[in-house]
């Protein structure tokens, strides 16, 4: 297998491991956001709700 | 409308911001890490921004929110190729600079796409919901990211201390983060306090950072257990 061919295999892998991890964590939240840029900077609810 | 600590809050973390690139630009690391401190720059410019639409339109106005979430994913973009140049000085010395940028960009477009597909459903908002689906798809991309980048300068055994220091920090501000995100989530009643920590916690990168940056040179090494090791 190629060197490209592998990283596109492991950046699929990261991806599928990030959103499985991201709907792990956020199962049985209620919808909120993580704001994690600027410091000390308060966030707004989102905007959908 | 925000209290007195809240500004104070905001006011301390935009300066740990600035100082990480004042810090950078002292000791002569900031072309080094170009990216690193452009996200530390974007962050103090959006902090700025952000005060001003606020105090003009009022922090529950439309334009504050809807500046905070889009200015929020410039932020994170920024951050994910800040993460992503970590990865080409780790990778450097392997000549793989080139593999890295092909996977850093593939996996933004895949995030990309992954959001689109979540939200192609939501009529209303579906550029906001677009924007927000993506900065928080990112996170979590940039969370595996550090932590396999963690177990790379492990494995590598990489020994530049400041290098180290960087990926660290940025792996340990990911995770203060997703745990605080998930004990919200887990446990309600904890919410408040969670909430609370926020802030807080914001302080760790810019802070980590800025001692990277200004108590350990750019040929700093770290000696490995087994060098250090004295044999009696």
């Amino acid at each position: 297998m190629s060197r490209k061919l592998a990283v596109v295999f492991l950046a699929m892998l990261v991806l599928a491991g990030a959103m499985g991890l991201k709907t792990a964590v956020a199962l049985h939240g209620d919808g909120s956001v993580i704001m994690a840029n600027g410091a000390g900077c308060p966030a707004p609810p989102t905007p959908w709700k | 409308m925000l209290g007195p600590s809240e500004y104070i809050f905001w006011l301390l973390g935009t300066l740990c911001e600035a100082g990480v690139v004042v810090c950078a630009l002292k000791k002569g690391a900031f072309r080094r890490y170009l990216f690193l401190n452009l996200y530390m720059a974007a962050s103090v410019v959006v902090s700025i921004c952000r005060y001003e639409v606020m105090t003009h339109s009022g922090f529950t106005s439309q334009a504050y929110l809807y500046f905070y979430y889009y200015s929020d994913a410039v932020l994170t973009i920024l951050l994910y190729f800040s993460l992503t140049s970590l990865y080409a000085h780790v990778f450097g010395e392997l000549q793989a600079s080139r593999l890295v940028r092909l996977g850093a960009i593939l996996l933004l477009g895949g995030t990309a796409i992954f959001s689109y597909a979540v939200v192609q459903e939501s009529s209303a908002k579906m550029i906001t919901h677009f924007v927000v689906e993506l900065s928080q798809n990112l996170y979590f991309v940039g969370l595996v990211l550090t932590y396999l980048l963690w177990a790379a300068i492990t494995k590598m055994r990489e020994t530049r201390a400041q290098l180290v220091q960087l990926v660290l920090s940025l792996g340990l501000y990911f995770s203060l983060f997703a745990a605080n995100y998930a004990l919200r989530n887990l446990y309600p009643s904890l919410s408040s306090l969670c909430i609370a920590l926020l802030p807080v916690f914001g302080f760790v990168l810019p802070l980590a950072w800025a001692y990277a940056f200004w108590r350990l040179s750019t040929d700093e090494r770290i000696a490995p257990a087994r060098l250090a090791l004295v044999p009696r």
